[in-house]
């Protein structure tokens, strides 16, 4: 951008080379500040080939806190069990370090892996150079869509029934720029950044999304009664955006309004648009209606990676090697993996044993009612998977 | 309540033949009586026999049908649930050898191959400057080439403990099979490197790598005097480095590492080289270790793997006699097991080739016995159960 500018202005060599010279140079001596306010999200990606080796593909793993590598561990012995063809390279960060190297290597291995599972990952160190690790995770890949698909299970009892919504939330910017600054002392200014290029990225994301997946109806969600400037362009996007899809419906929501609409009326909906923000507050509300953090998986996307994780990005340390944690979360961020990968055979089986796991043997955590234990859920869960191998039982 | 042990064995094997097959059915010379297929999962891929695994076959020239036929011996023996689909292929035999888009339509549906060594004539009757291993490396796109040099137990060699991993781009280079007489007695041979596929097999090497959970990866090349071609080779395997930080990189001249390999060679771990160094350096290698009988090796594309000898020399001298050691062979078919997800037969084929070497009554004429090849392929069958 700038070069081109400068380009423009005609500017003498040597003066091109100045400039450029001080941009080489200034990463070394970043204050704090600097690195909050002047890096750059949006960064240039040299693509390298994808790890798919005589039909096998490496797949990142980052087991994270909390319950994380219990739950990773049980989506290996599954993986193990069908033999799918995916070799996991696990990295595992240190919640506890000062600095951000464990973390640079996990961007490094997803780079060139290209594909990610992840637990939710701690970032226990509150200096401001230290950023939150899930965050600098989405934006160092440039992942700016985030999917979470939000589907009633049968088998769980909840106050609603038949749900099934796709949640997309702009995942880089709006409230999660992190630009946060104490302007005069006792006021802190806290940026959110709404970008034209980035709403009309994640927009035409969800149509594309919506046509797709055969999907009839697309409802953006906002406050751009309040927010009139920033928010009110996300909502000028999506209604050009929207312009090019004529098959699909299109409306949009006051966020307050929508979560009223989630709890009393959630049927409603069907492919929604969000920004950041808005975005986890609505699919955590969204996942307590349907039975809570340890059911359904969420999916980053960007131009060229893709990470799979639970949906509710929830560490929970508190039940950590107790036995307790829902395994389904983690699994269901396998199977979409698999399916990223092209594995579809071994994806549908996956989701057909999960699926006779919680509907018709309901065999389920104490979070959703049930009284089993995580190693009992998975168990059932391979049981099933033999199941369908041994009776010929059709699983499509 | 629950199935038993064996049966949730059986049906996991079922289970992950089922993802490798889909094709029409082959031919099938591993017949089992009793084994897994009666149970028989056909609703999953309903063209498959039973969920069982595919390989596609090539016995190859020379000692290669003695050495195919012994594999075939132990598979059966051992009950394992793969099916061969077999096809002779040769160039020295154009009229007997199947068409090429035969081998690589059945290589490219199965997904795995089982190769003999194929024999290439020092000379071109067509004109063809391709050769026959060459065009289905083309075809395929099996760009990497993976030898496994590894010291066996009881076999008497130089150096001990030899373990390096050497990977070679094998679809470019000095294998273009671009040669011209520009003006009579000059002739030309044009060594081709591309950015792509020199990043694409250093991505390979490292990958490899990490998957294995090795430590070093050195780059083999000649760039002090072919400053632009190996030098591209070498400044993408510099770039590649940069994702590994957790990897050591170094690179060497093929002429030093020559050396360096037949005096040291326990200072290796994994090599990425360009197509003839890495022939060239397989071959020192294998011959470290005990030879071309006991070296293993495969070459990947993105969907395919073939296994095939680590040095690939036909042995025409043995043609018929018996004596050629099926050893190298034996652990391609472990490796193929391995990578099909079959991994508790490849361990017990491994398990039993290391109990025979080891045990040492039962040598082949390389490794100074007086064995058959049959007497060598019995006594892994033997052991294979104990």
């Amino acid at each position: 951008m700038a070069l081109r500018l400068l380009r423009k202005l005609n500017v003498r060599p040597e003066l091109r080379g100045v400039v450029n010279l001080s941009s080489a140079a200034a990463p070394a001596q970043l204050s704090d500040f600097d690195v909050q306010h002047k890096t750059p999200v949006v960064r240039k990606v040299h693509l390298v080939p994808k790890a798919h080796y005589g039909g096998r593909h490496a797949v990142t793993m980052l087991p994270g806190g909390g319950i994380g590598p219990e739950c990773m561990g049980y989506v290996r012995d599954i993986f193990k069990y069908i033999g799918a063809p995916v070799d996991f390279e696990i990295v595992d960060i240190d919640p506890n370090a000062d600095n951000d190297d464990d973390l640079k290597y996990a961007i490094t291995t997803i780079k060139r892996n290209g594909v990610c599972l992840k637990g939710n990952i701690e970032t226990k160190s509150e200096a401001a150079y230290v950023t939150s690790r899930n965050v600098a995770l989405r934006n160092e890949l440039d992942m700016y869509a985030y999917v979470l698909h939000c589907k009633s299970f049968p088998g769980v009892a909840t106050r609603h029934k038949d749900i099934d919504i796709h949640i997309i939330r702009q995942n880089t910017e709006g409230e999660y720029a992190m630009l946060e600054h104490e302007s005069v002392k006792g006021v802190i200014e806290s940026m959110k950044v709404v970008t034209a290029s980035n709403s009309e990225r994640v927009a035409r994301f969800a149509f594309e999304f919506a046509k797709k997946n055969g999907r009839k109806k697309v409802t953006t969600v906002h406050k751009a009664n309040i927010m009139k400037l920033s928010d009110g362009l996300f909502l000028e996007t999506s209604r050009r955006v929207a312009k090019d899809y004529p098959e699909l419906e299109h409306n949009d929501l006051i966020i307050d309004n929508c979560c009223m609409q989630l709890v009393s009326r959630p049927q409603q909906f069907d492919v929604m648009l969000m920004t950041n923000l808005y975005g986890s507050i609505v699919s955590n509300v969204v996942c307590g209606i349907l039975g809570g953090a340890g059911i359904h998986s969420g999916r980053n996307y960007g131009d060229h990676y893709a990470v799979f994780e639970p949906g509710t990005r929830n560490t929970g340390t508190a039940i950590a090697g107790k036995n307790v944690a829902n395994p389904i979360a983690m699994i269901n961020a396998s199977i979409d993996m698999l399916e990223q990968l092209g594995h579809h055979f071994h994806a549908d089986l996956i989701k057909a044993a999960v699926d006779k796991t919680i509907n018709e043997d309901h065999i389920m955590t104490p979070d959703l009612g049930g009284q089993a234990s995580s190693t009992q859920v998975v168990e059932a869960i391979i049981d099933n998977i033999d199941l369908y191998m041994k009776n010929k039982v059709s699983f499509h | 309540m629950k199935m038993s042990r064996l049966a949730r064995n059986v049906c996991r094997t079922l289970l992950q033949g089922s993802y490798m097959t889909h094709g029409s059915r082959g031919v099938q010379t591993a017949s089992t009586v009793n084994g897994p297929a009666e149970i028989g999962i056909s609703t999953l891929q309903s063209s498959s026999p039973e969920g069982r695994i595919k390989c596609t076959l090539i016995p190859g020239d020379g000692v290669g049908p003695e050495l195919v036929y012994s594999v075939q011996e132990v598979f059966k023996a051992a009950d394992i649930p793969v099916d061969f689909e077999t096809f002779f292929f040769s160039e020295v035999n154009p009229t007997l050898s199947a068409p090429l888009e035969d081998v690589v339509n059945s290589i490219a549906r199965n997904k795995c191959c089982i190769k003999g060594i194929l024999a290439t004539p020092d000379f071109s009757h067509t004109g063809e400057l391709q050769t026959l291993n060459m065009k289905l490396r083309n075809a395929l796109d099996l760009y990497a080439n993976v030898v496994h040099v590894k010291s066996l137990p009881n076999v008497k060699s130089r150096h001990r403990d030899v373990d390096c991993i050497i990977i070679r781009e094998q679809t470019e280079g000095e294998y273009s099979a671009l040669e011209h007489e520009s003006v009579p007695g000059v002739v030309e041979c044009l060594k081709i490197i591309t950015a792509a596929k020199s990043e694409r097999i250093a991505k390979f090497a490292f990958d490899y790598a990490v998957k294995m959970g090795r430590k070093k990866v050195t780059a083999v090349h000649k760039a002090n005097i072919m400053k632009l071609g190996d030098g591209l080779f070498l400044r993408s395997c510099e770039e590649m480095a940069k994702l590994y930080p957790r990897l050591q990189f170094e690179k060497m001249i093929v002429d030093n590492c020559s050396m360096q390999m037949v005096s040291n060679p326990n200072q290796f771990d994994v090599m990425v080289t360009p197509n003839l160094y890495g022939n060239i350096v397989d071959n020192l290698a294998s011959g470290l270790v005990g030879g071309a009988g006991v070296v293993a090796g495969a070459s990947y594309s993105a969907e395919c793997a073939v296994f095939e000898q680590g040095a690939r020399h036909i042995f025409s001298g043995a043609v018929g006699k018996n004596i050629a050691n099926p050893t190298a062979m034996l652990l391609c078919s472990a490796n193929l097991l391995a990578h099909v997800n079959l991994h508790p037969y490849s361990r017990m084929i491994k398990n039993a080739i290391n109990k025979v070497l080891t045990d040492g009554k039962v040598r082949t004429k390389d490794l100074g016995g007086q064995s058959t090849t049959k007497d060598f392929t019995n006594a892994v069958i033997h052991s294979l159960c104990e």
